[in-house]
């Protein structure tokens, strides 16, 4: 098991994705809107999109 | 230690990840995208995604094409119902319809020969279900679902409605023939 811990520096910059995983509300917004678009909101779109039988 | 209290570093996010969770990640992904191209792989050579063609449309609509096959190529009628038995000609688009609670006309297709079938339903969703080859379509209210078939061995098949719609949902049944 690797023990190394690089050195906690006070003034590095916080790394982008550890913001995204230290914000639970991002995670939150995240986790609803990103299945509510791919699921439910492509689907309806697909499905108003059937075309007219000729 | 506990999750609830922060992480010990403040760059938790740098800590360089453990040899077993790596594995871990690289097998769980490795394994998700296998299936995830399954879907592709199955919709190719599995025999129960077909590729339908889709088009919304009524009940008086379809039946005004369903009634214009069956007045053209009718051969025989059959059971009590006197559902019509329908020979269409190879190559046409033929027209099946469920409805509470039986499926019409009853279709008599050629070997060999292709057709582009058009199925919906008049009331509620039914299911399609030809036994014992194990087709399975859905038929729905309002759209229409076009499969192009091409049957390539003769016989009697069943037709059972698989998609519950009501009190004579068991005696929803029929037949194709494949001549």
């Amino acid at each position: 098991m690797s023990d190394e811990i690089p050195s906690d520096d006070e003034t590095a910059p916080v790394p982008l994705l550890q913001q995204l995983m230290d914000n639970p509300f991002i995670l939150l917004l995240l986790g609803v809107f990103i299945p509510m678009i791919v699921y439910v909101a492509w689907g309806v779109w697909e499905i108003l999109n059937v075309p007219l039988a000729q | 230690m506990s999750a609830i209290l922060p992480p010990s570093e403040r760059l938790w996010y740098r800590h360089p990840i453990d040899r077993v969770e790596g594995t871990w990640i690289v097998l769980a992904l490795t394994w998700c995208l296998i299936m995830f191209f399954m879907m592709v792989g199955w919709h190719i050579w599995g025999k129960q995604n077909l590729s339908t063609e889709t088009y919304r449309t009524t009940p008086a609509q379809f039946m005004a094409k369903a009634q214009e096959m069956v007045d053209k190529y009718t051969v025989r009628t059959e059971t009590d119902l006197e559902i019509p038995v329908v020979a269409p000609p190879p190559g046409s688009d033929v027209y099946l319809l469920g409805r509470l609670w039986s499926f019409w006309p009853i279709l008599e297709l050629e070997k060999d020969k292709t057709y582009r079938l058009h199925l919906t339903a008049m009331d509620y969703n039914h299911g399609l279900s030809i036994q014992p080859i194990n087709i399975n379509v859905q038929m729905v209210p309002g759209f229409e679902h076009v499969i192009t078939v091409t049957p390539n061995q003769s016989g009697n098949y069943s037709i059972v409605c698989n998609e519950f719609c009501g009190i004579g949902h068991h005696q929803m049944v029929s037949h194709l023939y494949v001549k």
